[in-house]
């Protein structure tokens, strides 16, 4: 009885932190996610490409619902906290990355810009914890 | 009062009635009540005083005020007529919209519905009744009116569309019985200024009074009447169970010996089809729609659709630097989904396993999660069981389809307005974890639904990511290879910047994401 207790338990609390992450796999200890380029301070001139770098962890397709793999988001001039029960929001401050572009070209408006990156899972959650890169600051002129 | 009509002077001067033509140029109102039969089958005594007295306080009341003349009522229905096409139509918006506010309060099987038609045409006039081709095209207007709706014809639209602000959807040319040339249909759509018009019909009925003080309030409680008020007719002119033939029935290859094709009443609150044998005792309305396909084996909701008239608009703006430049664009005619594609229907095309992503949700709601590859799945599928050529919408013919004819920056108005499209910050309450259901805000002047908020719709057109060499032809834009698609409509997590009809963005062809959807559009 007691062992069947232990048993149905354990099976309970393994079950739990299963349910509670049902959205947002683990993330890998040492995952890194940076900017390759631009890096915080950059002022630049016109268009650029902003050239992403990961860690410890692969970039594969939106859907793939590898181990230790996502996509990358550009989050630019957001300034709200990222919600980890949520997917990452798609709108023209959320730049959605699904076909496992490491790069992308961008265009904006002349002024102070922050980008920030944010790995998703296959369903464009959050890692846990999750994985975002330094928020950079950056001058387009 | 139908004797009235030997006093009616054509026009000029009286005094010498017996020189009168018995011909005279009319605008005629011809109404029934949809479903009237089975009104009475269910509750005869009940629905006989209900008519009564809609005719004593609201109907009669009404063509006296617009200077119309009763000229004979049956059981179900009457036949009016104005000196002014204008008045006519008037008195027929005003009796469609105060019979919303009385059926409000009732269940869904007691509405009393109206269908109404006026047209202008040359009469004989006599004693009892008048006769005439205006006179049957007029009846035949409200044979095809959906119940609620007001049907015009050509030659009345060609008279009140510069007089009375609302909106006038095109239906093309129709053959009708016994006529020999193809009458143009309008159906008039139900517009804020339709009620302020209303309003000069002093107590009239319950909606028009509520919508009158509303109104005087603000503009922001006439979207709230709308939707509270208002909705339920479009709800039940689209979606509700009205036992009528539908059109959206179409019959599929015959996979499974299925018993014969049954009517799929849309029903919004159940929650299940009832099974074929126990669905209600099928209430075949004769002539309200063209009659449906021949019996088969196996039967599908096809999509609602909604045809839009060809014009020429200016596509995008100065909002943002995707939306320019501002650019005319020529639109052919075509249909477009009257709601984005729902949960149930999705599911027949993963029933049929043609699309691999089973959807979750309500049945009702619009359909997410899915990428433009799946849409192209779902169109194809749709294609090929209803040998029709369904496709996206070309991003041109979607904001054209979405602005419903305006040039404003929402269409209706410049201004965000709480309660008109489902967005964030847009209405309260609101629930960031799912789209309401499809439907649940007014149309836009086209009789579109949630053109704007929902879900996020995919469009044919690779993604530009300005409009500098876009075609002018309503054409989609296409390279020989893309990996991003453009994105219209922004959905229910979007704010109301992304409602705009000009609003547009992308993302890649091949990916799903949780707000994107769609809705589907077809050439003539």
């Amino acid at each position: 009885m007691n062992i069947t207790r232990i048993v149905l338990l354990s099976v309970v609390a393994l079950l739990l932190p299963a349910a509670a992450h049902a959205q947002g796999r683990t993330a890998h200890k040492d995952a890194y996610l940076y900017f390759v380029w631009p890096q915080d301070g950059t002022v630049i001139k016109g268009a650029f490409w902003a050239r992403f770098g990961l860690r410890n962890m692969g970039v594969t397709h939106a859907g793939d619902d590898f181990d230790n793999a996502g996509h990358h988001h550009l989050l630019i001039d957001v300034n709200s906290p990222l919600d980890a029960e949520e997917p990452i929001p798609q709108d023209k401050n959320h730049l959605h990355f699904g076909a496992g572009q490491t790069e992308a070209r961008i265009e904006l408006p002349p002024g102070k810009h922050t980008l920030q990156l944010v790995l998703g899972d296959a369903k464009h959650y959050p890692f846990k914890p999750p994985v975002v890169s330094k928020k950079i600051t950056i001058t387009v002129r | 009062m139908p004797g009235e009509i030997y006093h009616i002077r054509p026009g000029r001067d009286g005094s010498h009635p017996t020189n009168e033509s018995p011909r005279r140029l009319a605008a005629i109102l011809a109404a029934d009540i949809s479903g009237y039969s089975r009104l009475m089958a269910m509750d005869e005594e009940g629905t006989h005083a209900r008519v009564k007295r809609h005719r004593r306080e609201l109907i009669d009341p009404a063509i006296i005020e617009y200077h119309g003349r009763l000229v004979k009522s049956t059981g179900d229905g009457f036949l009016a007529m104005f000196d002014s096409p204008v008045e006519a139509v008037r008195c027929a918006i005003v009796i469609q919209q105060s019979m919303v506010g009385r059926n409000a309060a009732l269940a869904r099987d007691q509405w009393i519905q109206y269908r109404i038609g006026v047209n202008l045409g040359d009469v004989i006039v006599e004693p009892e009744d008048i006769y005439g081709d205006g006179v049957n095209i007029a009846a035949r207007l409200e044979g095809i009116a959906d119940p609620g709706d007001v049907f015009i014809s050509g030659g009345v639209y060609e008279q009140v569309k510069h007089k009375l602000v609302c909106g006038y959807q095109s239906l093309g040319d129709r053959q009708v019985k016994n006529i020999t040339d193809p009458v143009r249909v309008y159906r008039v759509l139900p517009d804020p200024a339709a009620v302020v018009k209303a309003r000069r019909t002093p107590g009239l009925a319950f909606a028009v009074i509520m919508g009158v003080s509303l109104i005087a309030s603000a503009a922001a409680a006439t979207a709230t009447w709308y939707f509270f008020v208002r909705q339920p007719q479009y709800l039940a002119a689209g979606r509700a169970p009205e036992p009528k033939p539908s059109t959206n029935l179409v019959t599929a290859a015959p996979p499974q010996g299925a018993p014969a094709a049954k009517p799929q009443t849309q029903s919004s609150t159940a929650p299940a089809q009832p099974p074929a044998v126990a669905a209600p005792p099928a209430q075949p309305q004769v002539a309200a729609v063209p009659p449906a396909q021949p019996p088969a084996t196996q039967a599908i909701s096809e999509p609602e659709m909604v045809t839009v008239p060809a014009g020429t608009f200016a596509m995008g703006s100065n909002d943002d630097a995707t939306e320019k430049p501002i650019h005319q664009v020529r639109i052919k005619s075509f249909a477009i989904g009257k709601y984005p594609i729902t949960v149930r229907e999705w599911n027949q095309c993963v029933a049929a396993k043609a699309c691999t992503n089973k959807a979750t949700g309500k049945d009702d709601a619009p359909v997410t999660n899915v990428s433009w590859n799946d849409a192209q799945q779902f169109t194809e599928w749709l294609s090929g069981v209803t040998k029709k050529q369904y496709r996206l919408p070309t991003e041109a013919e979607w904001e054209y389809a979405a602005r419903g004819g305006t040039q404003t920056k929402y269409w209706w108005g410049d201004q965000p307005v709480s309660g008109m499209a489902n967005c964030k910050g847009c209405n309260e309450p609101y629930d960031a974890t799912q789209p309401l259901k499809v439907g649940s805000f007014k149309p836009n002047p086209f009789g579109l639904y949630d053109m704007g908020g929902g879900v996020s719709q995919w469009v044919t057109d690779c993604w530009h990511k300005t409009y500098q060499a876009a075609p002018t032809d309503g054409s989609g834009w296409l390279d020989s290879e893309c990996s991003a698609r453009v994105i219209r409509s922004g959905s229910w997590k979007n704010d109301h910047n992304y409602v705009r009809p000009s609003n547009r963005d992308n993302y890649d062809a091949n990916v799903r994401y949780p707000t994107h959807g769609f809705r589907v559009a077809r050439s003539p």
